[in-house]
């Protein structure tokens, strides 16, 4: 039981942090150009699934920093570039982008789901 | 314990930074989530830029009738009769129209056949002139600035036709026939020169197939009105502010 706490304590940390930065982005009046809001919503479709990754490596204990910061980083920059390629090319070359980040967002929810119920059972 | 709480916080920064950027590209009240291309925010600038346009050509227009009703509203102060300044008006758009006979400096163009006894082509055509001929003098004349030009008599209207009609050639539905002597006001040097410079089209008829073109420069050249009647069947004037 004692385990099970710790790991939802792991998980709500990203929640909190989530419901943090919604309440900053909330009070700051920040805005850009709605050109960029293709590439800048691809971007964080990458920095959601990189946050995923992240909470499920945490619970699995394999987390590595330095993986972790270059994939938010990488993924959504490759995102945004993508969508930007496509656009240039007429191709909406940004859905690689959708379905492989998409794709892999319920992969890992769903093992994070796991994580938590599968040990919860064993416990019982 | 000391590390597993750095990974805690990391994680926690970029959630942090992620729902920042999730908030803020809500914020942005994107509609809808199709494809902005440049060449679609091309096309959009395009449509605002000639909305603008007309936006602009509007107020011109609204300026212009407002200086007209001023006009109209200082002559109701005084009293005087409106028939006065409608006459004038009308006069006004029968000169612009070409139903007004017109006098002023120009000059005179005579042409004829080729009356050399030096044939220039193989056949007879070659030595008389032609209605396309008359067209390019006529394009000639009114590149230079002419106002007002009549062709034997027929002043030359908007919808005036030139055609062929063998030896002679027909002009608002009259037949003439050469000599042809065409009637310009307008900048008499520009127009003698807009005949007579080398390279031109005038120049090149008389030099090269040898047609009679005399021009006269003249300081008072009267040009007759339009003297048919005409009237439109298929165009219809378009309403203002359409």
């Amino acid at each position: 039981m004692q385990n099970q706490k710790k790991k939802v304590i792991k998980l709500f940390y990203a929640i909190i942090g989530t419901l943090i930065g919604v309440v900053v982005g909330l009070l700051l009046p920040i805005t850009y150009s709605p050109t960029y809001a293709l590439y800048v919503s691809v971007a964080i479709l990458a920095c959601l699934d990189s946050v995923f990754g992240g909470v499920r490596a945490n619970l699995e204990d394999k987390f590595d920093v330095k993986i972790f910061i270059s994939g938010f980083f990488g993924n959504a920059i490759l995102a945004a570039f993508l969508a930007y390629i496509g656009d240039r090319l007429g191709v909406p070359l940004y859905y690689a982008a959708i379905f492989t980040f998409g794709g892999r967002l319920f992969e890992n929810f769903a093992t994070i789901r796991r994580l938590l119920l599968f040990r919860t059972k064993q416990k019982q | 314990m000391n590390r597993k709480g750095n990974v805690n916080l990391i994680l926690l920064f970029f959630s942090i930074l992620l729902g920042f950027m999730l908030v803020v590209q809500m914020k942005q009240h994107v509609e809808s989530y199709n494809l902005v291309t440049l060449k679609s925010i091309q096309v959009k600038k395009n449509e605002i830029s000639n909305s603008e346009k007309e936006i602009e050509e509007l107020k011109l227009l609204i300026k212009e009738k407002q200086e007209e009703l001023k006009k109209l509203e200082e002559f109701n102060e005084k009293g005087e009769d409106i028939q006065e300044l409608i006459i004038e008006e009308l006069n006004k758009n029968k000169v612009i129209a070409g139903f007004t006979a017109m006098e002023g400096p120009g000059i005179v163009i005579k042409m004829r056949d080729n009356q050399n006894i030096e044939i220039v082509g193989a056949e007879a055509k070659d030595d008389v002139i032609h209605d396309s001929d008359i067209l390019e003098i006529l394009n000639d004349l009114r590149v230079a600035g002419a106002e007002a030009i009549s062709i034997n008599g027929q002043r030359i209207m908007p919808m005036s036709e030139i055609k062929c009609g063998g030896p002679i050639i027909r002009v608002n539905g009259k037949s003439l026939g050469s000599p042809f002597v065409i009637k310009a006001i307008g900048n008499p040097k520009q127009l003698y020169a807009a005949i007579n410079a080398p390279g031109t089209y005038g120049y090149t008829l008389k030099n090269v197939y040898k047609i009679s073109i005399e021009s006269n420069v003249e300081d008072k050249i009267h040009i007759p009105a339009y003297s048919e009647y005409f009237s439109f069947y298929y165009a219809k004037p378009k309403k203002e502010g359409d």
